[in-house]
């Protein structure tokens, strides 16, 4: 009974989430476009939650919505016409996609099939989510440090190669600028 | 670790927070009126002042709902709706006494994913209308959003941290002697300002403020109206309230059994944040975003850092 | 009765209110509010929130399109009543609450047709509404409603022109240009008329807006015809009169200013959204219009102003907003309070409230005011210009490159006041 339920479970989400994603492509507005990679991404969501993995699933939905949420806000910066008036369409360079796609497709699906995938041993631990942090603070912690750290100066180098100004505009030549000649002002004055 | 509650206890769930809501707008509403137009001289006058949401409830059903033009209505309707499933599914890890609804090993995570779709919600309640003023409003909250959210997590992870458990039945036990807004109390005070900047409500009420004729709301009417609007103040009591077994002490407390502390710490810290706004104008973000980054995330982090150190030598 | 009825009355005995002022129209206004206020009827500050509309001042033929088009974007029921005296407001907000209650029990039938048809014709703004559920009779549904499958059959096509579209129209509506924003990305702008009919906004104020994000490109400072009437501009009235030759009381003129400053400082702080504050003082505004004494209204008014002086909060929130130097402020012609408090927007706050509270002593003064004394709330009342023209001189460089929030708050905080410019062509404005 209780497998039957995951089965359906599982199914539904799986077409969900597929549905989703080709509804990218199909809607003409980047805000639907948008909702629809999301209505997709927490399908995914929900299925690493069927694995048990409640931790893992709870964060693909916490930071996909977030993330989401975002690119429309970049996607309103640069297409402000409310409720997507402006027909726009997803798809460009259309056999070259269809090629690559095929191919990456193929590719999956041979991995699937010809994989030689393991057999359950032992069973699975009772608190997933603390092997989970044991194994990215213990054997893992280089790995995750030096990607943390990396990705962190990535975003810090982007914004400050993307920023036309730097403190000597916003504080004077000398850094002595009482406060910070901003076109909007902040809330410290920094 | 608390039992699980009985099934009808989800039932239950909606219509209990809906009450708190009407209550807590209620308070409002007297505040309101007293504001306006002195206090209240009889009692009478007091009650009519204190059931003014019912009454505006009632206004919005009998209105027709409206539309605009070449407005998306699918993703429109999608954020109004949102609102509420929102906070009744953020609603399902609060713990009554020593009962929730649900209370998985992640309690807090799946709360904080919960309240993260408000994000999506007012910003395609904002999008739909095709209206300047409401997407004004809507990208206002995902400003909003970027602000409070940082602060917010650094806080609830304390508490977790404090408890050495992301479930919520394990924070509220950690809290049997002392309770966590008296050795946390930087990341209480950020959790309620979060609290108030999630339920987008008070002095974080900018997406929906007056100056945008009110914002992402701006083209709502009738039934559309009411469950945005009444989802919001559903969205205000769950933040509120959730901050009781996070860092209150959840029904831990002498003599009355768990669920009256519950219900009494959660009034409490709701008449705080009713009675506080009348102190405060609205936090613009151009402002606020500077003082939540600059002061409030560092803030944050030592207090994480604080705490941790002290679990790590208990 | 029956139950439906009976709730449909119910929800319909306290409608919500959106009031709108025609230029002139500034003491019916305050009758309008203070009665609003006393009924305890909801204020909203959008067309879709609210079921009774109140226009105070007669419109003027040319007004009539704007009017119409907020009230056919109400939702059912709504009623628009026009208010044209003094002294006609309870009774018509009496007869307005009948008519919507009939209105919500027998949803009207017969006037439907003729308003969506007046709905087919016109798409020309991005806040009207349109009603659904009127029966079959629904024409502009379907021209305004742009059904997205259309676009799937020629999407295709659009593949590497899609950002060439920015001159077309959908639905009726244009499509955003682009531009460079202040860090030289090239972004979608927006050209946004705001105003006339918005809350806590200065009555028959037009502003221009290209807004790029929230961000005020660029602004031109328009409004509605102002027509001199048969009175002169409410809050100028003590001078005027006494340039005229008329016997008033200094008393009364400092009440005017006080109650001039008081509205101005509340609707300042409704956009700043203190909403607290900003009702106390409307309601200390109208005590003043009705006469209340000195001492019976000082202490009231004392702590409302120590509440604004002492709030951090606020001042932290809009001071550097709208900065206007005394230097600059002379050269535009600026005389009152806004050249005074030679700051931002928290310094002319200040400034009214300063002068409110000096103004208490004054209020029972029964000395005849001085024929030669012309200076009103915003200003010198016999210069070149009234004091308000010289406000919106100033705005749009004020206004330019602001946050649409921080406009708000600018425009508020300078608060012109356009009845002001039906003294336009008279220098020496006195003998108007």
């Amino acid at each position: 009974m209780r497998a039957l339920l995951d089965d359906v479970i599982f199914w539904v989400l799986a077409l969900l989430a597929v549905a989703g994603g080709l509804m990218v492509f199909r809607f003409d507005s980047m805000a639907r476009a948008t909702y629809a990679l999301l209505t997709s991404l927490l399908c995914v969501g929900g299925e690493v939650l069927l694995l048990g993995l409640d931790y893992l699933g709870v964060v693909i939905v916490l930071m996909m919505t977030i993330e989401m949420a975002i690119m429309a806000v970049f996607m309103v910066m640069y297409m402000m016409n409310p409720a997507g008036l402006m027909p726009m369409t997803m798809l460009h360079n259309k056999q070259g996609a269809a090629a690559i796609c095929a191919v990456v497709f193929a590719v999956l699906a041979a991995g699937i099939l010809l994989a030689p995938w393991p057999s359950r041993r032992g069973r699975p631990p009772d608190d997933p989510t603390m092997d989970l942090g044991l194994s990215l603070m213990g054997p893992q912690m280089l790995t995750m440090m030096t990607l943390g750290l990396a990705l962190f100066a990535t975003i810090v180098a982007t914004v400050v190669l993307a920023t036309r100004r730097g403190r000597y505009d916003r504080f004077g030549d000398d850094l002595k600028a009482r406060r910070a000649d901003d076109p909007v002002r902040g809330g410290t004055g920094r | 670790m608390p039992d699980a509650a009985p099934l009808w206890a989800a039932v239950v769930l909606p219509a209990a927070l809906a009450v708190a809501a009407v209550v807590t707008a209620g308070f409002d509403a007297v505040l309101s009126g007293s504001a306006e137009r002195g206090p209240a001289g009889s009692l009478r006058e007091a009650g009519l002042r204190a059931t003014a949401p019912l009454r505006e409830a009632l206004r919005l059903l009998v209105q027709q709902p409206r539309r605009t033009t070449a407005a998306d209505r699918l993703l429109g309707r999608l954020g109004v709706v949102l609102v509420p499933v929102a906070a009744v599914l953020a609603g399902a890890v609060l713990p009554w006494g020593s009962r929730a609804v649900s209370d998985p090993s992640v309690g807090i995570v799946w709360f904080n994913a919960m309240e993260a779709l408000a994000w999506a919600a007012v910003w395609l309640a904002g999008w739909g209308a095709n209206s300047a003023l409401s997407l004004i409003g809507g990208y206002r909250f995902l400003a909003q959003g970027l602000a409070y959210e940082l602060p917010h997590m650094f806080a609830i992870t304390t508490a977790a941290l404090g408890a050495e458990s992301l479930r919520v039945g394990d924070v509220v036990a950690a809290q049997d002697g002392l309770w966590f807004a008296v050795w946390m109390p930087a990341a209480f005070v950020v959790y309620l300002l979060s609290a108030l900047a999630m339920a987008f409500w008070g002095p974080f009420e900018h997406p929906l403020a007056r100056d945008t004729a009110g914002g992402a709301a701006a083209e709502l009417a009738g039934v559309d109206r009411l469950v945005f609007l009444g989802g919001r103040w559903l969205l205000l009591v769950v933040t509120a309230g959730f901050s009781v077994p996070l860092f209150l002490g959840g029904g831990h407390g002498p003599l009355l059994p768990g669920w009256a502390w519950t219900l009494l710490k959660t009034a409490a810290v709701l008449a705080l944040l009713v009675a506080g706004r009348r102190l405060l104008p609205t936090l613009r973000m151009e402002r606020y975003m500077e003082l939540a980054w600059m002061v409030l995330v560092p803030l944050t982090l030592l207090q994480a850092l604080f705490v941790a150190v002290v679990v790590l030598n208990r | 009765m029956d139950l439906r009825g009976l709730v449909r009355r119910t929800a319909m005995n306290r409608p919500a209110v959106l009031t709108v002022a025609l230029p002139g129209a500034t003491e019916l206004r305050l009758e309008a509010e203070a009665e609003v206020r006393r009924r305890g009827w909801p204020v909203v500050g959008a067309p879709a929130a609210a079921d009774l509309l109140v226009v105070c001042g007669v419109p003027a033929p040319e007004h009539a399109e704007w009017l119409d088009r907020m009230e056919r974007s109400m939702p059912e029921p709504a009623v628009r009543i026009v208010v044209g005296e003094s002294g006609q407001v309870a009774h018509a907000l009496g007869m307005a609450r009948g008519d919507l209650t009939d209105r919500a029990v027998t949803p009207r039938g017969g006037h439907v047709d003729d308003r969506s048809e007046a709905q087919a014709g016109e798409h020309g703004d991005h806040e009207h509404g349109e009603h659904e559920g009127h029966g079959p009779h629904q024409p502009a549904d379907h021209a305004a409603h742009m059904d997205h499958t259309d676009h799937q059959g020629h999407g295709g096509r659009m593949d590497h022109s899609g950002h060439d579209m920015h001159a077309m129209e959908v639905a009726g509506l244009p499509m955003a240009e682009r531009g460079d924003d202040r860090d030289e990305l090239r972004l979608d702008q927006l050209h946004v008329p705001f105003g006339p009919g918005l809350g806590d906004w200065p009555a028959g104020l037009v502003l221009r807006l290209t807004l790029q994000g929230d961000v005020v490109q660029d602004v031109e400072v328009d409004h509605l015809p102002v027509a001199s009437g048969p009175r002169p501009p409410f809050w100028d009235e003590p001078w005027l009169r006494a340039a005229h030759g008329e016997e008033v009381t200094r008393g009364d003129a400092v009440r005017r200013r006080c109650a001039a400053h008081l509205d101005s400082a509340g609707r300042l702080l409704a956009v700043v959204g203190w909403d607290d504050i900003a009702v106390r003082c409307r309601r200390l505004r109208d005590e003043l219009l009705s006469g209340a004494s000195g001492e019976g209204i000082g202490g009231a008014l004392r702590r409302t102003v120590r509440r604004v002086g002492r709030s951090r909060a606020l001042r932290w929130s809009i001071a550097g907003l709208g900065e206007l130097p005394a230097d600059r402020a002379r050269a535009a012609g600026v005389t009152g309070p806004a050249l005074a408090a030679d700051g931002d927007a928290y310094d002319r706050l200040l400034m009214w409230l300063n002068e409110v509270e000096r103004g208490l002593e004054g209020l029972d003064d029964t000395r005849p005011l001085a024929p030669d004394d012309r200076t009103g709330p915003r200003g010198r009342l016999d210069g070149p210009q009234p004091p308000s023209q010289a406000l919106l001189d100033i705005l749009a460089e004020l206004l330019t490159g602001a946050e649409f929030a921080c406009a708000r708050i600018i425009v508020a905080s300078l608060d012109p006041d356009l009845d002001e410019l039906a003294l336009a062509p008279v220098p020496g404005a006195a003998h108007a």
